[in-house]
């Protein structure tokens, strides 16, 4: 048994570093200043262009910032919806729950292809809105249900002591429940948004490709894990460094967020029974 | 003890209280009378249906999955288990101070604090005041004066329970249950939150239940003994300790003197079926009986 566990974890633990180390050793090389603040010159598809993958960076901050906001307000009070003072002990919540996890399982090129559709049929091309309603319903499921599995861990003596006070159900969620669920909260939206910056099938049909920064919510964006997905496919291997600087960039934004929420997640958790 | 007119003036009147899990009748016809501005102690084993009754006075039996109630419970001339009862104006005005110490997740300050701004406090300065009158009348405020935002739970279990006190007082209710409030204190922490209650009996009602004899004849003015979710007995402290008048008040006060002995220096009443007492401060050495499987008391 105890071989076992130390073969899974030298599994697990032996393919993050595969994974952050060929990151780094194909993408390193090719990573420098031009790289992080300027656009493709001459396409990014051609070895002779050079220039950098800012496009790529602005239109994945763009795309991932702007669908986990909108997917917060929305997930939010769907997720303190679920509580049992609320819709938790009727049965449409377990079937909301259900249906979640099926959307949470759904795999993303069928977001975007459904995306692709719904487009088509409104008669708006692949854009940066596109792009952010697409991922907003990537990022819903996974946000209501890991919120909510943090909601229903609130231990009940703690609502009541609110209650007993006199305090409305909703007095107890926004002035005691959301102390104890706001480190649970940062790490759903974490979640999320690791999900959505890094999704390509979504966003190939949705949001697009271009090689300039994104001008309005109308045009097309890149994206960071298209600009690997296209840049790994070239038959150059100038073109495919690039794509690992990309990938490398990703890996480091995703991991700076990480970071951040810990650290924003430590200072909400002190007041919190562990 | 004396009977005065102070507590003969507008007592709470329980009328025929029954409560129910699911199809189980936990509290059969409970009728009772509350003194005012007293300690009553309402004893019996474990799963005896006592906290059962104190969630009815304050309607937190509403929150229980599967509880349901028939009966009154009189509060100033009102029905508090009246369909149209104002459940929240109920609870500001009937405090609890439940079994285990619960701090809300946030600080000393903010844990006293939140009771009088729910009710719109919201002058800093007014709040402040508020806070530490409650925490010295709840005998905390020294300890804590000087590290208020620092987070509730890192008080000790004892203070946690006497700050839990200060944020149940801090509404100003008039009538204060509480449920095992020492069970899950060691025993200075207990003694100290006793002496507590003592001196806040002069401004509220205080019903405490409890399956720890002492603790009643401590701190009880009047006593109600109830068994098997009926009430055997009830009176003045001293009258129902010294001379109880049913055979089964005194079998369990009987039983609890003679689970005091050693082992070896009294017979046990082993054989009889109500000689479950509890020892002091110890909740686990209870063989109180479970009325219903699964549900026992403080669930």
């Amino acid at each position: 048994m105890k071989g076992l566990m130390i073969a899974a974890l030298t599994i697990v633990v032996g393919s993050l570093i595969a994974i952050i180390g060929v990151v780094v050793w194909k993408g390193l090389p090719s990573l420098s200043i031009e790289m992080l603040t300027e656009t493709p010159r001459g396409g990014y598809y051609t070895s002779t262009g050079g220039g950098g993958i800012l496009n790529a960076i602005v239109g994945s901050l763009y795309l991932a910032f702007g669908s986990t906001l909108i997917a917060l307000v929305i997930s939010v009070p769907a997720a303190f919806a679920l509580q049992d003072e609320y819709l938790g002990r009727t049965r449409y919540a377990g079937r909301l729950r259900l249906a979640l996890d099926v959307l949470w399982g759904t795999p993303s090129i069928v977001y975007g292809a459904f995306g692709f559709i719904v487009m088509l049929y409104l008669g708006i091309r692949a854009s940066l809105l596109g792009g952010i309603i697409v991922l907003t319903l990537l990022q819903i499921p996974i946000m209501i249900r890991a919120m909510e599995e943090v909601i229903r861990m609130v231990p009940r003596e703690i609502k009541e002591a609110s209650a007993v006070l006199g305090a409305t159900r909703w007095e107890t969620t926004t002035r005691v429940v959301v102390h104890q669920v706001a480190p649970g909260i940062i790490t759903a939206v974490l979640l999320a948004f690791g999900r959505g910056i890094g999704d390509a099938a979504s966003v190939l049909f949705t949001a697009g490709y271009t090689d300039s920064l994104p001008g309005s919510l109308f045009e097309p964006v890149a994206s960071l894990p298209l600009a690997v997905f296209f840049q790994l496919g070239m038959p150059y291997p100038e073109v495919q460094a690039r794509a690992y600087t990309a990938a490398l960039i990703l890996l480091v934004i995703v991991l700076l967020l990480s970071l951040a929420s810990r650290a924003l997640a430590k200072r909400f958790r002190k007041n919190i029974l562990r | 003890m004396t009977h005065d007119a102070t507590a003969a003036v507008n007592p709470i009147r329980i009328k025929d209280v029954s409560g129910f899990y699911g199809p189980s009748r936990v509290l059969d016809s409970i009728n009772l009378e509350i003194p005012r501005n007293r300690i009553t102690a309402i004893i019996g084993p474990s799963g005896c249906g006592k906290s059962t009754l104190l969630k009815c006075f304050n309607r937190l039996i509403d929150l229980v999955e599967g509880a349901s109630y028939s009966g009154q419970i009189i509060v100033d001339g009102v029905d508090v288990l009246g369909k149209d009862a104002d459940v929240l104006e109920i609870r500001r005005k009937i405090g609890l101070i439940a079994q285990k110490p619960t701090p809300l997740p946030l600080s000393i300050f903010d844990n006293v604090a939140y009771g009088p701004r729910i009710y719109g406090q919201k002058d800093r300065a007014e709040l402040e005041k508020i806070v530490r009158h409650y925490l010295e009348v709840a005998g905390l405020w020294e300890e804590v004066k000087d590290r208020l935002k620092t987070p509730a739970i890192n008080l000790s279990i004892g203070q946690q329970q006497r700050l839990c006190l200060a944020r149940g007082i801090a509404v100003d209710p008039e009538i204060l249950l509480c449920d095992e409030p020492t069970s899950a204190l060691d025993p200075v922490s207990s003694q100290h939150f006793e002496e507590q209650l003592k001196l806040l009996k002069e401004k509220y009602t205080i019903v405490i239940v409890t399956h720890n004899i002492h603790q009643a004849m401590r701190l009880a003015d009047y006593v109600a003994y109830i068994y098997l979710g009926e009430l055997i007995e009830s009176g003045p402290a001293a009258e129902v300790f010294e001379n109880p008048k049913d055979e089964r008040t005194k079998a369990y006060i009987k039983g609890v003197f003679l689970n005091d002995l050693p082992p070896e220096a009294g017979e046990r009443s082993g054989s009889n079926p109500e000689d479950f007492g509890g020892r002091d401060e110890d909740p686990d050495v209870q063989h109180g009986r479970i009325l219903v499987p699964g549900l026992s008391e403080g669930d």
